[in-house]
């Protein structure tokens, strides 16, 4: 292996092209196949493909590597968020050129910035830009004037795309200096270390927001009801059902080493039965 | 007014542009553009002949979802059907623009019925990927990203909102009421079970020591307190770096041996 990287340095280059390319396909691709499970991890293949064909072109291994480390679960707002796909596109190019960067490291960043970046963008973009913009739509809109759909579309448009754009660049900027300057040392596994961690935590307050069944059930008990959730529950351990469900999961997928479609059928199933039960 | 069948099936076609993740308009064409009532109600009035009717009615309805965030794949009310949809059957009724927005309204709970659907249905589209990133198929993975997913929104987009155009709210609203009841709500909890399988295969590629008490940690964390998840991720950092200096500063010998 040492060999190898030191004989192919730089020799994967990706031109401005590519990058700007990518930013095009997760511009109008991004949410083609949203979905309950990895929501926009499909999103983020489509729009790497390209870039993953011309480094990984030539290494099967490691482009099949590329491929299955990026179908994991990602979700962030697409357009601030854009800055962790160019901080990731600038660790591909790195990882295809010999640099030491592991899954974790790739895996780590995408975890550890998906949740905040996405709280940001939400926060800015449709929950302060869209406002002002519709209120101004609106106010013409409802005189009949048609302006109002017009400008509020051209102004959208005119803003978020050139801050997406942005964004995504500087991402990859940012993410070809700093691996640049951090390569040499020990501090790239300090990274990744620190970014796993950072990752998990991010990770358990996802799953507590998203993965969000309660229990609706009441128990009668002589002539005390006893309502599940509120009495029981919620006094343990508020978030048990979650937690449960989701390190359950794990279990099945880590220990048991099941297919996730496997898991998928139980989940469906689990849902099905609890759901028309009143369970859940 | 009467709709023709052409125009159900256009106005149909509106709802379908304006759901988020349809690819036509890249994504901020979908979300802020044709799912605002605004938008969506001038372009249904230029459909049916109307452009300015339509846009006075589409601002109306568009009043109360000003404020409308959809994060995270939720989605608790649909501006984007009572845009479509809401418009048409007002335009029909030649109702006042004050009265569309009762008109539109009740439509949310198919809106939610068709979201649902769609983010529990793409899965097996992910799961079939999942199949040709096995085989390296990259150019698969890329089809069944956009193709299938979106044949199938089209359908579930285009037909109900169509037919409640053609044949009136009044015909079609027992079949949305029977739909929103168990079906809804068996499809609801599924959707909160799901992503538990997408965050389960993040933490198994992590998998290091610690990390499923890192992993509880933040559970806990946004359970027990409203912090935001901003806010949790900057507290994830200060952990993360106190963990790291403690970890790696001690092991920082083996660590140069295996580097």
């Amino acid at each position: 292996m040492a060999e190898t990287n030191n004989n192919a340095v730089k020799a994967k280059k990706l031109s401005k092209k590519d990058v700007v390319k990518a930013f095009w396909r997760w511009t109008f691709f991004s949410h083609a196949n949203y979905n309950y499970e990895r929501l926009e991890a499909t999103g983020l293949v489509y729009s790497m493909s390209p870039i993953i064909k011309k480094l990984y072109g030539d290494n099967p291994e490691e482009y099949k590597a590329a491929i299955l480390r990026h179908m994991q679960f990602y979700n962030t707002e697409p357009h601030f968020g854009g800055v962790i796909n160019g901080i990731v596109i600038a660790m591909e190019e790195e990882r295809a050129n010999g640099a030491d960067i592991s899954d974790e490291a790739i895996n780590g960043v995408k975890t550890g910035l998906m949740g905040p970046f996405a709280g940001i963008g939400d926060t800015l973009w449709q929950g302060t830009l869209t406002p002002i913009l519709l209120a101004f739509g609106i106010s013409l809109g409802a005189q009949g004037n048609l302006m109002g759909p017009v400008l509020y579309g051209l102004l959208m448009f005119g803003i978020m795309l050139p801050i997406a754009y942005i964004v995504w660049m500087k991402g990859y900027q940012l993410g070809k200096e700093g691996l640049e300057s951090l390569l040499g040392g020990n501090q790239l596994k300090m990274i990744i270390t620190g970014a796993s961690a950072m990752g998990a935590i991010v990770l358990g307050a996802l799953a507590s927001s998203f993965v969000a069944v309660s229990s609706p059930l009441i128990i009668q008990i002589g002539a005390v009801k006893l309502s599940l959730q509120a009495d029981v529950f919620d006094k343990l351990f508020k978030g048990i059902i979650p937690l449960l469900i989701t390190l359950g999961t794990l279990f099945l997928l880590k220990n048991r080493r099941m297919k996730s479609t496997t898991v998928l059928f139980i989940l469906i199933a689990l849902g099905a039965v609890c759901g028309l039960l009143g369970i859940f | 007014m009467h709709i023709t069948l052409l125009q159900a099936f256009l106005i149909g076609v509106v709802y379908y542009l304006g759901t988020v993740g349809t690819p036509w308009l890249t994504l901020l064409g979908s979300i802020s553009f044709m799912y605002k009532p605004l938008v969506a109600g001038t372009i249904v009035g230029f459909i049916m002949g109307d452009p300015v009717q339509g846009c006075i009615i589409g601002a109306a309805i568009n009043l109360p979802y000003i404020a409308f965030i959809s994060a995270g794949g939720t989605v608790p009310v649909d501006p984007g059907l009572a845009g479509s949809l809401g418009t048409a059957l007002a335009l029909a009724a030649n109702v006042q623009p004050a009265v569309a927005t009762t008109v539109a309204i009740p439509l949310g709970l198919l809106g939610t019925l068709i979201w649902v659907l769609h983010m529990t249905v793409d899965v097996f589209f992910v799961h079939m990927a999942d199949k040709a990133a096995a085989e390296s198929d990259l150019k698969k993975i890329c089809f069944l990203h956009i193709v299938p997913p979106q044949i199938f929104m089209f359908l579930i987009c285009v037909v109900p909102v169509a037919l409640g155009a053609y044949f009136g709210v009044s015909y079609i609203s027992p079949m949305i009421k029977a739909l929103t009841g168990t079906p809804l709500h068996v499809l609801q909890v599924i959707g909160q079970i799901l992503p538990a399988i997408g965050i389960a295969m993040n933490l198994r590629a992590i998998s290091r020591p610690g990390t499923l008490l890192f992993f509880i940690l933040g559970f806990i964390l946004k359970t027990y307190t409203s912090l935001n998840v901003i806010t949790i991720a900057i507290m994830a950092g200060i952990v993360a770096y106190f963990y790291t200096k403690l970890t790696e500063g001690n092991s920082s010998a083996g660590n140069s041996l295996a580097g």
